[in-house]
């Protein structure tokens, strides 16, 4: 009797570890291939939506509780650079960018946690109403630890590995297209210990 | 040995129904914990808060956008319809509204309300009071409403924490008459 009980409870007890992990899983897996592509931006239109799937609220709560929906802003996320390799603070990148069709838009670094990288370089974010193109028609921004000589800076001082970055759109213009052409292109330069 | 088979499938079943409860559960609880949070461990429900500018010691929302001033009210309509008001900004502004399962059900913003939005809140199916403002049925009981500024500087952040203390997050019956 004790025998069975203990089956039957092993049994449950697997069933309900299983069940987690692979929940787990699956938001992990669903959070690395999330919605639209654009280069290397990913996108979902469904978040905030009252008609989003299970799976897609699962990993905006995740990832981002209290997003609006797509009606009012648009949310871009980039894990990875121009090679396919996750964003590091022992690496230096360059944004690139033109004025995109919408009212108001930033980009934020946010370390693995989602949360702003603790440091006090009061670098976390760029945003439309403080950048503006070059003659070429496109704003830059480095992507690094230290501002060096750029106009515009994020930092990844203490962003450690697995950082990302978020592009808001807020109240984008009818004719705005989100694709690889329009949204700022990440490039990396260099990373400790390359020659 | 024979029994083997009963407990496998006991184990698929169950974990079966753990993956789709901890699918579901996930919003629900991230809700619950930013709810407990913004309404002061359940002490303060109905009441906008006006919160720190976002820095890397803010800790309370994943993924905050240090560009915005953000004012947080935990609604709780048990006890009937909330009004809930946001005075204008001069920059980008917006309030919208989270059911306890993370859906943003409604937003406005200044485009749409240039002198500033009021709502009457009720629970879906509720009779709204007569002299209600534009009435919006919230799916859950309970759930966050968030106005955001546009505020990227501290001097900008300064005159939205000034603009909101004229926010209105309130129970319906609690407004002067």
């Amino acid at each position: 009797m004790l025998r069975r009980v203990a089956a039957w409870t092993a049994a449950v007890l697997v069933g309900v570890v299983l069940g987690g992990a692979s929940a787990w899983a699956a938001l992990e897996i669903g959070r690395g291939n999330f919605g639209e592509r654009y280069g290397a931006w990913s996108h979902s239109r469904a978040t905030g939506s009252t008609a989003a799937g299970p799976y897609t609220r699962a990993i905006i709560a995740r990832d981002g509780l209290l997003a609006l929906s797509a009606r009012e802003a648009l949310y871009f996320n980039l894990t990875q650079d121009d090679q396919g390799a996750p964003l590091s603070e022992n690496c230096s990148y360059e944004l690139i960018g033109r004025p995109l069709n919408t009212r108001w838009w930033s980009v934020t670094l946010y370390a693995d946690d989602s949360l702003l990288a603790q440091n006090e370089d009061h670098a976390a974010s760029i945003d439309a109403s403080h950048v503006s193109a070059g003659p070429d028609g496109r704003w830059r921004a480095r992507v690094s630890t230290v501002r060096g000589d750029a106009i515009y800076w994020l930092s990844s001082r203490n962003a450690r590995r697995d950082f990302s970055l978020t592009l808001r759109v807020y109240n984008p213009h009818r004719d705005f297209q989100a694709s690889e052409e329009t949204l700022p292109a990440l490039t990396r330069l260099s990373c400790l210990g390359e020659a | 040995m024979k029994d083997a088979g009963k407990y496998v499938w006991t184990a698929i079943i169950v974990a079966l129904l753990a993956h789709f409860a901890f699918i579901h559960a996930v919003p629900r609880v991230m809700m619950w914990v930013a709810i407990d949070r913004v309404s002061s461990e359940g002490a303060r429900y109905n009441a906008w808060t006006f919160a720190d500018r976002v820095t890397p010691l803010s800790r309370t929302i994943v993924r905050p956008s240090p560009d915005f001033a953000y004012s947080a009210c935990a609604y709780d309509l048990s006890d009937g319809p909330v009004a809930i008001t946001a005075t204008p900004w001069d920059a980008y502004w917006s309030l919208s509204l989270y059911a306890d399962n993370s859906d943003n059900f409604f937003v406005v913003d200044d485009r749409e309300a240039r002198a500033g939005a009021e709502v009457t809140l009720v629970r879906r199916g509720a009779t709204p009071p007569d002299d209600a403002a534009r009435v919006i049925e919230s799916p859950t009981t309970r759930g966050i409403a968030l106005i955001r500024r546009l505020a990227p500087d501290l001097e900008s952040y300064n005159a939205a924490s000034q603009v909101a203390r004229d926010d209105v997050c309130a129970s319906f019956g609690a407004l002067p008459a």
